[in-house]
């Protein structure tokens, strides 16, 4: 497998996704990040022009995803990714201000890998990138040359 | 119903009783007094009928001792003397008698008189005879006698008991008549009055059975409104619970989408606490080439100098505030999150020993209350049903409470006891701490309020939270102190709780 590991982040609030986008960079991750600010685009681009997911065979894919979202809730897409043969391999990182034990149970009943609630205490949020940075840096595969 | 009709009708029917009751008495009595007439006029007719036969018995007495003195005179035998003698002496006590029988009639004293003179006279001429007879004049008592029949005494004597006999006649028919009249009108009276009692009795039976059935119309209606109000009711509480959620979920959405902004305003801010780095050490690190200093070791910060540092430190203020104000907030927002969750949780209620349950609580807080010098008494607790972690949360909560509390320099000592009463248990719990100012009694049950000196980290929310799962139980606290005093709080719990009240329709 000769192909980087895509970050696809979907995110509605712009300045978390900036601060998401810092983080990461900061930690030293310079994967490509694709950020989506609706359910709708994202799902279009995940299951691709057929609806089926078959365009990301092969691709490498993670995929951080906001559970409050305009147009849908990061559940249905978390569930959506977990049932595509394509897509269920691909790890789901939920990042969300909830942190409700019921929600969190769910998320990780439906197959997401990471839960992390979004902290207002900028240290801790930082640091949880940054650890998630290491964790994207782990499963990093070396650009084709 | 219109009220007026039915006061109209209950005033009809007492009166009606009223009416039956008078008639009773009325027949009573006229009864006891017409059997009274009956019975003296029975006496009367009786009275006359033995007045009559005094009369014949006189008639007779007289006639056997005119005989007898005939008999004499003829015969000259004491025989006769001595029947003669005999009837004499009964007619005496007879006209007596007959004088009482017949005082009540003037009629008749009159003619008794007239009877007892002529009685009188022919006794006095009997003696005569006899005298004569006596005294072997015979043909003197033998004229005697002719003499005297030739008068018409006796004639007169029966013509008298004859009138007096006709009176007496007279008085009976009329007595009778009286009698039989008397009887008449007591049966008269008694027929009427037995109807009009019957009559009244079956008014009255209708009236009963019109009311009867107009208060039967009346349970059912009240039945229906009965039912009505419960429906009524239990649509309100739908209404309320439902507001109630509404307000739940209201207080969770916007508490927690308050959280997205804070999470920017947070971030960004740490941001521009690295962009002031960044700033602050290219301004130290021009101003010391403008000045020509030696450029610093490498590795070591530049150092600001006059407006320079004053202005990072303003700064550096202004951020702090910030970030300790967004530290606040967010602390607030969780604590609401908290209490809504709290407020969704579905309770079971299950059967707690809440002596155990409080033991447990207190080997929990055993390290606080030996720093604060505290002793902890329990008195017997009973066994309730009711939401374990509710329970525990209350509990914890005013205890966490009173140890928190106490008076500097003085060893606490928390008591909790219960009784229970009418299907409650009741709590208290009470200490001897600093106390809460009455003023404040109603502030502390208040989300984020608090009382007294504010010296001990809280967010005030503990009582407000205890309040809100004591009101969820079914239950009601409340609080009694004194500034300096110790507090006492009440906690009132049904003894079986039942979500059905709560939780029937989630």
């Amino acid at each position: 497998m000769t192909m980087p590991v895509t970050i696809i982040m979907i995110e509605d609030d712009e300045g978390h996704a900036r601060l998401i986008e810092r983080n990461i960079r900061r930690s030293g991750v310079n994967n490509e990040i694709k950020p989506f600010t609706n359910g709708t685009e994202a799902v279009k681009y995940l299951l691709g022009a057929d609806g089926t997911g078959l365009d990301h065979k092969g691709h490498a894919l993670l995929i951080l995803l906001d559970l409050n979202l305009p147009d849908m809730t990061g559940i249905d897409i978390l569930k959506l990714v977990k049932q595509n043969s394509f897509l269920k391999s691909a790890p789901v990182v939920i990042l969300t201000t909830t942190d409700d034990s019921q929600e969190i149970k769910r998320c990780y009943e439906l197959g997401c890998n990471v839960y992390i609630t979004k902290p207002v205490n900028y240290e801790s949020f930082a640091n949880a990138i940054r650890q998630l940075g290491l964790f994207f840096s782990v499963i990093q595969v070396p650009p084709a040359a | 119903m219109a009220p007026e009709i039915r006061h109209r009708r209950t005033l009809g029917q007492i009166l009606l009783l009223s009416a039956g009751f008078f008639v009773l008495v009325v027949i009573s009595t006229a009864s006891v007094l017409l059997v009274n007439k009956a019975r003296s006029d029975s006496a009367w007719v009786v009275h006359t009928v033995e007045a009559e036969n005094q009369i014949n018995a006189l008639l007779l007495e007289v006639r056997r001792a005119e005989s007898g003195a005939r008999a004499y005179l003829l015969t000259q035998s004491p025989d006769f003397l001595r029947d003669h003698e005999a009837a004499v002496a009964a007619i005496r006590p007879l006209l007596d008698r007959l004088a009482t029988l017949v005082a009540d009639n003037q009629v008749q004293v009159q003619n008794l008189a007239r009877l007892r003179g002529i009685i009188e006279t022919r006794l006095s001429q009997f003696d005569r005879e006899k005298a004569l007879v006596a005294a072997g004049d015979l043909p003197g008592a033998v004229a005697l006698v002719r003499d005297v029949g030739s008068t018409d005494s006796s004639a007169i004597m029966r013509a008298t008991a004859e009138e007096m006999r006709g009176e007496e006649e007279r008085l009976f028919a009329q007595r009778t008549t009286t009698a039989d009249k008397s009887q008449q009108l007591a049966t008269i009276v008694t027929v009427v009055g037995s109807t009009l009692v019957v009559l009244l009795a079956i008014i009255s039976v209708l009236l009963v059975r019109r009311s009867t059935s107009a208060r039967d119309e009346a349970e059912a209606k009240l039945r229906e409104s009965n039912l009505n109000l419960e429906a009524t009711v239990d649509e309100r509480t739908a209404d309320l619970r439902e507001a109630n959620e509404e307000i739940q979920r209201f207080a969770y959405i916007v508490s927690h989408d308050l959280r997205s902004p804070l999470v920017n305003i947070m971030g960004f801010t740490s941001e521009l606490e690295e962009l002031r780095n960044d700033i602050f050490r290219r301004i130290a690190t021009l101003a010391r080439a403008v000045s020509a200093a030696p450029p610093p070791a490498e590795g070591a910060e530049p150092e600001l100098e006059g407006a320079d540092k004053q202005l990072s430190e303003d700064f550096t203020e202004a951020l702090g505030f910030i970030k300790s104000s967004i530290a606040k907030m967010d602390r607030l927002i969780t604590a609401i999150l908290n209490l809504t969750r709290e407020g969704r949780r579905e309770f079971v209620p299950i059967r707690i020993d809440t002596r155990d349950l409080i033991e447990q609580i207190v080997s929990t807080l055993a390290h606080q209350a030996d720093e604060a010098n505290t002793t902890i008494r329990l008195e017997p607790l009973p066994t309730i049903v009711s939401d374990r972690l509710a329970l525990e949360q209350i509990f914890s909560n005013l205890i966490d409470n009173a140890i928190k509390y106490m008076k500097p320099g003085v060893p606490g000592d928390i008591a909790i006891r219960a009784r229970t009463k009418l299907g409650f248990a009741i709590f208290e719990i009470t200490d001897n701490g600093r106390g809460i100012d009455p003023r404040d009694h109603q502030r502390i049950f208040d989300l984020f309020r608090r009382a007294g000196t504010q010296d001990r980290p809280g967010q005030g929310i503990g009582l407000a939270h205890v309040r809100a799962l004591v009101r969820r139980l079914g239950g009601t606290m409340s609080v009694a102190s004194e500034l300096d005093q110790g507090s006492t709080f009440t906690i009132t719990l049904p003894i079986n709780w039942n979500a059905s009240n709560r939780n029937s329709d989630r």
